[in-house]
């Protein structure tokens, strides 16, 4: 399994693990019945899974782009809040709290870009429940670093979906997202850059992870 | 004009500096003022045949062909698998900075090695490099390392849009969130801020030769150290 999504620290019963296991090898119809058994995330299965059918045959276009940038603004939309939370717990110190505080103006910078570029067909914030994970330091940076480095693999496997119209906004994020990753990984002590060539993961496969933390309720 | 390319270990008359204001400050980035600024270079002009050959065929910029982006991206990964594997043989670093530059020296010839596979017989040579003495120093090395990172990270952002073939694409951003990553690392090693900007900007071709050439890295003369030691590239 890849270590972008073991999410050790949260993943206490080991339910989302689970979940990443058959991600690769999951048929679609498995992975509905997956996202929709995983309770409290239906809402946001509903927004992303309304635009999977069309995703993965798809050619670039305009249409696909709007689904794609509200696949990313939900990410974005979850990143924002996580900060943002963990930031006005009080609960971080030092570098963590630097990350923190420069990591969530950025996520929300991005929401706000994500949102102006779609107009009206922004989706909604959903609303979050991060399991006690913005509350302290050390579950804040393992989930941190999960958040991370599953943004930059959400990106670069949507990279080639996109127009060649949008794809330098998602490209301008998505190395961000890398330094986030690679910034709070050295916090942490891990390797910073632990492969040649970083993961590109499928809408699905990011959408399983997301659902399985529990983090998005509605 | 943005930190990203303020070479300060190497750009000591601030000759790349005020180039890249040129640049920027005009939109219409004549090509002919940038071999103009190039030529007067001295060091960068000969090396930087194979880049300006490329660079040449792109004189309309949109006719960059995947192969040309492939190129113009393998040019800048053999600048930098070199300089960190010179580095690493040199020996003048130690603890955080020492395993940066093992680690980082394998992703970048790795990178190499995809984008020659990649591009067969079109691949271009590698040039000839002399860091002028940045690979021998920890301080130098660090400040460059920084640079040459981000350029990197704005050079992929710049080509990515530009490529054609699918496979092609994948691995231009596969690598270009490695090199975000390496950035981000040596800036935290550094004290600078990892991230410190919510948008990464891209450049233009242009713009990342000019600032390669500038450096006065890629030499006409055999591979050399500023000691005059010839170290051996795997690169």
């Amino acid at each position: 399994m890849s270590d972008h999504l073991t999410l050790e620290a949260v993943d206490a019963d080991g339910a989302i693990r689970e979940a990443f296991e058959d991600a690769g090898g999951t048929s679609r119809a498995g992975f509905f019945k997956k996202a929709f058994a995983a309770g409290g995330s239906l809402t946001l299965g509903g927004i992303l899974i309304g635009g999977l059918p069309a995703i993965g045959s798809a050619a670039p276009s305009p249409a696909n782009d709007v689904k794609i940038l509200n696949f990313a603004l939900t990410l974005e939309y979850l990143e924002a809040e996580f900060y943002t939370r963990a930031s006005a717990s009080g609960a971080l110190s030092g570098e963590a709290r630097e990350l923190s505080r420069v990591v969530g103006g950025h996520e929300r910078a991005h929401v706000a870009f994500l949102k102006g570029a779609l107009g009206a067909k922004a989706v909604k914030k959903p609303t979050f429940d991060f399991k006690g994970t913005t509350e302290d330091q050390k579950l804040f940076l393992a989930t941190a670093r999960v958040l991370e480095d599953t943004g930059v693999a959400a990106y670069n496997g949507q990279g080639p979906n996109l127009t060649k119209a949008t794809l330098p906004a998602a490209a301008s994020i998505v190395s961000v997202e890398a330094r986030h990753a690679a910034w709070v990984r050295d916090i942490l002590r891990q390797n910073p850059a632990p492969k040649a060539f970083d993961d590109a993961l499928s809408m699905p496969a990011i959408l399983k992870a997301v659902t399985g933390t529990g983090f998005i309720t509605g | 004009m943005t930190d990203k390319l303020t070479l300060a270990a190497v750009d000591r008359d601030g000759a790349i500096e005020e180039m890249l204001d040129k640049i920027d400050g005009e939109a219409a980035a004549s090509r002919g003022i940038f071999l103009k600024k190039s030529a007067v270079l001295s060091g960068g002009l000969i090396g930087g045949g194979a880049l300006l050959g490329t660079l040449a065929k792109n004189a309309d910029a949109a006719t960059a062909t995947d192969a040309d982006i492939a190129n113009f991206a393998l040019t800048l990964e053999y600048l930098e698998a070199a300089f960190y594997t010179e580095a690493v043989q040199m020996g003048a670093l130690s603890g955080d900075v020492a395993r940066f530059a093992r680690i980082v020296a394998a992703h970048e010839r790795t990178h190499v090695a995809a984008l020659k596979k990649m591009l067969g017989a079109a691949a271009v040579a590698s040039p000839s490099f002399n860091f002028q003495g940045t690979t021998e120093s920890q301080a130098k090395f660090k400040a460059t390392a920084q640079v040459l990172e981000d350029t990197g990270v704005m050079a992929y952002a710049g080509q990515a849009p530009r490529i054609q073939s699918t496979a092609i694409l994948k691995a231009a951003l596969a690598i270009h969130t490695v090199e975000a990553r390496h950035a981000s690392w040596i800036r935290h090693i550094n004290g600078a801020p990892p991230a410190p900007v919510g948008f990464d900007k891209p450049k233009t071709m242009q713009q990342i030769l000019a600032a390669v050439t500038g450096t006065g890295f890629i030499s006409s003369g055999p591979a050399m150290t500023a000691s005059g030691s010839n170290p051996s590239f795997t690169g």
